[in-house]
């Protein structure tokens, strides 16, 4: 209730602040971050540091407001990249605009590049001091830019309490060592089931059994990316086989535990089926279009495609259960959200933080949907109607309880994706299963040096 | 070989002759450069060498000297930044950047290397025009200087520029990815915010031996392998395809060979990444290729005779190992085939016709005439293009790249394991490791191996061609 | 009779043949014009035909298609690339082939071997090289990497020099004619079929590399890239479901002036290269 009425008060400020911003400058520049700063009391908790605690007395003391002294420091222009993603672009250019409009009294020169969120890592860690200044990721590659130096710690917040206006999903995906080093954006990187409701019932999608059998009578056929440790991990994840990954950037893995051979047998088994087929997203798109294929694990950003070509029929829902040795699991999930992070080697730091601030709070979420069907880390945000009566969004939701925030190591991917395509692919050279899944940990759990 | 001592002693000897005999010109050359040129009355020639020396000594103390002294170690300052969340600025210490002092000691050796040389030919060369004096012969002015440029001397003048250019973007960067495979710089000590530092030869043992969780040895023998068979395969069938494919189209019984040609052609001009991205669309696993396959039962034919897996609902032109590897080559055919005609065309031209005719006269028929004639002839003219064609295709990161970049899922565990697939080549596989994995350590250690195959190769063939007085020849 | 059948099968050997050449530009061009967006998987020429993907490249530039932008970035560096190509590559074939100095024969072996080491591994260094005079993104920058170390190009050039008969030098030597004079006056003018095969490739470059580029021209600002990078970014995984059709519309555009350049240089490409390739 209390972080209700304080998103509630804040969001008002925000918008008194924008119009005092829009119509006088001179009277915004003092009451914004007045009204508004909240630096890490409540984070402070489990995130002390000495940086923190000066902070909070700082605020306290209210003698020298943080953001207005910057404001007052700041001379001449100050230059900021921002990197967000192609479908991005037309909304961050609005929030950017605003955000000037916001700050009307410094003389901002903001560029918008593109970088897609799911490959930003790769450019970013190529060389760190040429990249953006404020960037969009997802969460997934949140350990190697920590590790790369590639992320400013999020040691305390001006007009935004990052930490508890988010969900603690987002919070937690953010955050690394028990230090928050970015800024939740969204919470709907993860994946869930899409179906086609003409071709199967609400009780079909809760197992996988069920939705082969009503795909195979209907002729079509179930996709998910299997080959990918991505989505590979829901089903060893599911049947409480371990992935987890250690403080040197190593993996710990028990995927070739006893027993975790059912696991592999019973992906075996359902895609022997010829039903359930190996697809990746791209490949996923067009079947859905072309109608071969009826259910899809996939994420929000397939929404719009399932919902063309099912219309009406169009339903999402958490991923169904299997069958591991005569026993229903419920399939597991990563959880992903989007961040932005501010570039430790920016010029302006101070200024990328209040962006990246900008940039994610409620109304800019709130924005983010309305423009993209994005789902809301933002608590208050995500409260509201429109979010909740979107079924992608329901799903994830749905999901949300068998779902783990994604811990892992690069040695993961590659040995993972492998083993994916070969339990897809029903083991051809018929491998002992033990043996397949103990290559397979053994790559994944590679000593790093 | 010996030769090549003998001349690096000579070289030394006359330095020496010139200390020693020099006069106090010469010898006042040793400390300022200019000082034997001056002597000799050759002002602007002394004193462009004089800063020429205050350039160096300015850059050696300000440039050199600073990176070479943390050279040993590669810095040790590591980075840090505190922010303070009160004036909200940040404040970075002056921390080492481990490449960055790499790349700058290399371009300071080279340009201390160069500029010793420099030193040592300017000795040399005042020594030389205090000999001339002494003969009484003519001493050249700086306008004679200049005009010898561009005659007896021309080949510095031609020569200046594009090595210049060569050594910053060709040499410099070689050699300082040739120091990285003696380092540690791998994802976990990337610079700016981690330092990496030397480890002697340990890369290269890594790669040569295995574990059960380091598999880079065995990985790098079974990329090795593809790599020389994709470079046999795709220099020979595109060869002797464009030869024949040349010979079909140009020949007397062909109508508007033109126009074949040219059609032929079309496939050279569309940009190679537009036509394999295409191409790989087209023969993906639900791509247009395998819907036709599908529809005229093909897929099930394959599939009846063991070709495609029973499992599969389409072929696997682009994600099985053995379909991937055999449609890279014939992919390749068809991009290759068309460069190969065009060559071969006009090759085909410069034919001796004598020879031609007094074969058709002793009533040898066509295909006799293509095989004790024409082949000969050609693989005669062509052989050193096939050469460099077998380098360039060891080192072919196009075709492979675009073709199986985010499509080819290996399904060896332990190549995997070293993040390596089986049709990638050596390159492909060392992109990756650099471009996904920061793996730089291990890729330049690939890198060096590479270079070392393709240069042994080439050499033993080449010196066949640059030995003897074969150019002249021919002029 | 027998000569009607064989003249029969050999154009049909031939018309086969040129079927499968031309197929996958067929599919590129049916698909440019196609009505759907995506990749279409179940038809070969497109349900629907529509001239939209030509009017979103060149009139509705978005962050993901700037064409013209593109277009003219790529062609300006084409084309400075190509004229320091040229020049460097002509310089060092001119007096590898018709000088004689000391040294001579170890640069050209050291030449012939620097050119093996793969080129995507000092990728990196070459790029912290450009970072260290702040020439990345930047259109000279792009200039000074594809056109610096072209010099190394030189064989197939002076092969075809090679082939200059060596009187026409002397005669000109014993007229007085310095080195340069030479090297401009004859040497250059003989050897034009083989600088139209240089101009042609090194032309071509800009046109083709993606890898270095994209390195080079990571501001993530799509108006900075060539087209290369553009075309290839359009079927991320994200976008080529949107951009597939669009994709093949824009390789049908740099592939004209490049047809149209290789038809015009047909004669002189073919003289060009096997004058020097026979002579390797």
């Amino acid at each position: 209730m209390k972080k209700k009425v304080l998103a509630t008060l804040l969001a008002t400020s925000m918008i008194a602040a924008t119009l005092a911003g829009c119509g006088n400058s001179g009277a915004g520049e003092t009451t914004t971050p007045d009204n508004s700063t909240t630096t890490n009391d409540n984070a402070a908790a489990d995130n002390t540091t000495t940086d923190n605690a000066a902070a909070d007395n700082n605020a306290a003391s209210d003698a020298s407001d943080p953001v207005s002294t910057l404001i007052a420091n700041t001379t001449g222009t100050v230059s900021l990249t921002v990197w967000a993603s192609e479908e991005d672009q037309t909304l961050t250019t609005t929030l950017i605009d605003n955000f000037k409009a916001e700050y009307a009294d410094v003389d901002f020169d903001i560029t918008l590049g593109s970088e897609s969120e799911s490959t930003a890592k790769d450019t970013i860690l190529t060389d760190v001091e040429a990249a953006a200044d404020v960037f969009a990721f997802a969460d997934d590659q949140i350990n190697e830019l920590v590790q790369a130096g590639a992320l400013q710690e999020v040691a305390a917040t001006y007009t935004l309490d990052v930490a508890n206006e988010n969900a603690a999903g987002a919070v937690e995906a953010a955050t690394v060592g028990g230090k928050l080093y970015a800024y939740p954006m969204t919470a709907d990187n993860g994946y869930f089931m899409f179906y086609d409701a003409s071709v199967f019932t609400e009780d079909d999608v809760k197992s996988l059994d069920a939705m082969l059998e009503a795909a195979d009578a209907a002729g079509k056929k179930v996709a998910m990316d299997m080959a990918n440790g991505w989505y590979l991990y829901a089903f060893f994840q599911g049947a409480g086989y371990d992935l987890s990954l250690n403080d040197d950037g190593s993996n710990n893995c028990t995927w070739n535990a006893s027993g975790a051979t059912d696991v592999a047998q019973a992906i075996m088994d359902a895609c022997e089926t010829g039903t359930l087929v190996q697809m990746n997203d791209e490949q996923q798109a067009t079947a859905i279009t072309e109608g071969t294929v009826a259910a899809a694990v996939n994420g929000t950003w397939r929404a719009e495609t399932a919902s063309d070509a099912w219309g009406d029929n169009y339903a999402a829902t958490k991923l169904p259960t299997f069958t591991v040795a005569g026993n229903q699991v419920q399939m597991s999930s990563y959880s992903g959200y989007k961040l932005i992070g501010v570039n430790p080697h920016s010029a302006n730091v101070g200024w990328a933080m209040l962006l990246a601030e900008f940039l994610t709070n409620e109304d800019s979420q709130t924005a983010r949907f309305e423009a993209r069907g994005l789902g809301p880390a933002n608590i208050a945000a995500a409260a509201s109607d429109a979010v909740q009566a979107d079924p992608a969004i329901a799903a994830l939701a749905e999901q949300a309880a068998y779902a783990t925030p994604q811990r892992v190591g690069g040695n993961f991917w590659a040995p993972a994706e492998t083993l994916g395509q070969i339990l897809a692919s029903g083991n051809p050279d018929g491998t002992d299963v033990q043996t397949l899944l103990d290559t397979a940990v053994e790559g994944i759990t590679a000593p790093i040096e | 070989m010996k030769n090549f001592f003998k001349s690096i002693g000579n070289y030394f000897k006359e330095f020496g002759t010139a200390i020693a005999k020099g006069d106090i010109g010469v010898k006042l050359s040793l400390l300022i450069m200019g000082a034997g040129y001056i002597a000799r009355k050759q002002i602007i020639n002394g004193l462009i060498m004089i800063a020429l020396e205050a350039v160096f000594v300015v850059m050696c103390v300000f440039y050199a000297a600073p990176n070479l002294a943390k050279f040993g170690t590669l810095g040790t300052v590591q980075f840090e930044q505190k922010f303070d969340p009160l004036t909200m600025t940040s404040t970075v210490n002056d921390y080492d950047n481990s490449f960055l002092i790499l790349l700058n000691s290399i371009i300071a050796l080279f340009i201390i290397v160069a500029f010793i040389l420099v030193y040592i030919g300017n000795i040399k060369a005042v020594y030389r025009l205090q000999l001339r004096k002494e003969a009484g012969k003519h001493i050249n002015t700086f306008r004679e200087d200049i005009r010898s440029l561009f005659n007896e001397k021309f080949n510095i003048t031609l020569l200046t520029l594009p090595c210049l250019g060569i050594i910053l973007m060709n040499i410099i960067p070689i050699l300082v990815l040739i120091a990285v495979a003696f380092t540690n710089y791998d994802q976990q000590h990337m610079p700016p915010s981690a330092l990496f530092t030397w480890v002697g030869w340990r890369n290269f043992k890594q790669l040569f031996t295995n574990s059960t969780t380091v598999t880079f040895g065995y990985a790098f023998g079974k990329v090795l392998v593809w790599t020389l068979e994709w470079a046999f395969f795709a220099t020979f069938t595109t060869f002797i395809g464009g030869i024949l494919m040349a010979q079909f189209v140009n020949s007397k019984n062909t109508k508007l060979p033109r126009l074949w040609r040219t059609l032929f052609m079309v496939a050279i001009a569309v940009p190679q990444f537009v036509t394999l991205l295409l191409v790989r669309n087209f023969f993906g696993d639900s791509g247009i290729v395998n819907t036709i396959c599908a529809n005229i039962g093909l897929t099930d034919f394959l599939k009846g005779i063991g070709l495609v897996g029973s499992h599969l609902t389409y072929i696997p032109f682009l994600t099985n190992p053995n379909w991937t590897k055999v449609m890279i080559v014939l992919i390749n055919i068809w991009v290759g085939v068309p460069y190969q005609m065009l060559i071969a065309t006009g090759v085909l031209m410069n034919i001796p016709t004598d020879q031609l005719e007094s074969a058709r006269i002793d009533g040898a028929n066509k295909f006799q005439i293509f095989w004790k004639i024409t082949m000969p002839y050609i693989l005669f003219i062509m052989g050193p293009t096939l050469v460099t064609d077998f380098v360039k295709n060891i080192n072919n990161f196009n075709v492979i790249y675009l073709l199986t970049q985010d499509v080819y899922v290996t399904s060896n565990q332990l190549l995997a394991n070293s993040n390596a697939k089986e049709v990638d080549l050596l390159v492909t596989w060392l992109f990756r490791l650099t471009n996904e994995y920061y793996n730089y350590k291990i890729a330049s250690v690939i890198g060096i191996l590479v270079f070392i195959i393709c240069a042994a190769f080439t050499l033993i063939t080449f010196t066949q061609m640059i030995k003897g007085n074969r150019e002249e020849d021919f002029q | 009779m027998k000569k009607t059948v064989g003249f029969i099968v050999r154009h049909v050997v031939l018309a086969f043949l040129a079927i499968v050449w031309l197929i996958p530009i067929i599919w590129l061009v049916a698909t440019s014009f196609s009505g759907y967006k995506g990749i279409n998987t179940s038809h070969f020429f497109p349900e629907t035909w529509s001239v939209d993907n030509y009017r979103v490249l060149f009139l509705e530039p978005d962050s993901v298609v700037q064409y013209g932008a593109w277009f003219k970035n790529t062609l300006i560096i084409a084309i400075f690339t190509c004229i320091i190509s040229t020049v460097f590559v002509l310089m060092v074939a001119y007096t590898m082939s018709c000088m004689r100095f000391k040294g001579r024969k170890g640069l050209m072996s050291f030449g012939i071997i620097l050119n093996m080491f793969p080129g995507v591994l000092s990728m990196i260094a070459v790029y912290f090289v450009m970072k260290s005079i702040g020439l990345t993104n930047s259109h000279l920058g792009m200039i000074i990497v594809y056109s610096a170390a072209s010099g190394l190009g030189y064989l197939i050039t002076k092969g075809f020099m090679d082939t200059i008969s060596v009187s026409l030098r002397e005669a000109a030597r014993l007229e007085g004619a310095s080195e340069a004079t030479i090297f401009l006056r004859i040497i250059v003018p003989l050897s034009q079929p083989i600088i139209v095969y240089t101009v042609i490739n090194s032309f071509l470059v800009p046109w083709g590399d993606f890898v270095l580029a994209k390195l080079m021209l990571n501001s993530g600002i799509s108006t900075d890239w060539t087209i290369a990078i553009g075309l290839y970014n359009m079927l991320n995984k994200s976008l080529v479901n949107k951009y597939f059709s669009i994709f093949c519309a824009g390789g049908v555009i740099v592939s004209i002036p490049i047809s149209i350049l290789f038809v015009l240089m047909q004669k002189f490409y073919v003289e060009g290269v096997t004058g020097g390739s026979v002579k390797g």
